[in-house]
């Protein structure tokens, strides 16, 4: 998977398995307003939201993970 | 020191770094004694100062990482 909306922020989180991957599913369900890609082969989570940086930043923090921005990503 | 022991079932981990991950950051949680999580049994045993933390801020820290936690018996 890729990111190929118009503008979307990446992240690198540390997932290394499913379950992983789920719990951040879940945390970013639950802020609510979020479209989003995970791409757990490279570790990456494409989000489309109306909310900041910094507050993306926060949800992906409280899976407990290593998560950094990586910055915007347009489409090619 | 009024150290109590609860059991928490948590749903949704799937591998070693799952456990380590909830075991690192419920652990670095104010009044938290000891924590054993097993992939196998899908819990988490939490030793824990009742005057720092109650049985719902356990699952609360838990269920905010993205993992289905519920309370088991607990056993003080």
């Amino acid at each position: 998977m890729a990111c190929v909306d118009l503008l979307k922020h990446e992240f690198f989180v540390d997932m290394t398995c499913e379950g992983c991957s789920n719990a951040v599913t879940r945390v970013l369900h639950r802020l609510g307003g979020v479209q989003f890609d995970i791409d757990l082969p490279n570790k990456k989570v494409c989000i489309d939201s109306e909310h900041n940086v910094d507050t993306l930043l926060e949800t992906l923090k409280k899976t407990g993970k290593n998560a950094s921005y990586l910055g915007e990503k347009s489409a090619q | 020191m009024e150290a109590k022991s609860i059991v928490v079932g948590v749903e949704g981990m799937t591998c070693n770094s799952c456990v380590q991950t909830i075991e690192q950051h419920v652990g670095k949680m104010n009044g938290i004694h000891n924590i054993k999580v097993s992939l196998e049994d899908k819990n988490a045993v939490i030793i824990y100062d009742s005057k720092l933390q109650t049985p719902a801020t356990l699952q609360e820290a838990i269920y905010d990482m993205g993992f289905e936690a519920t309370l088991a018996d607990a056993n003080p």
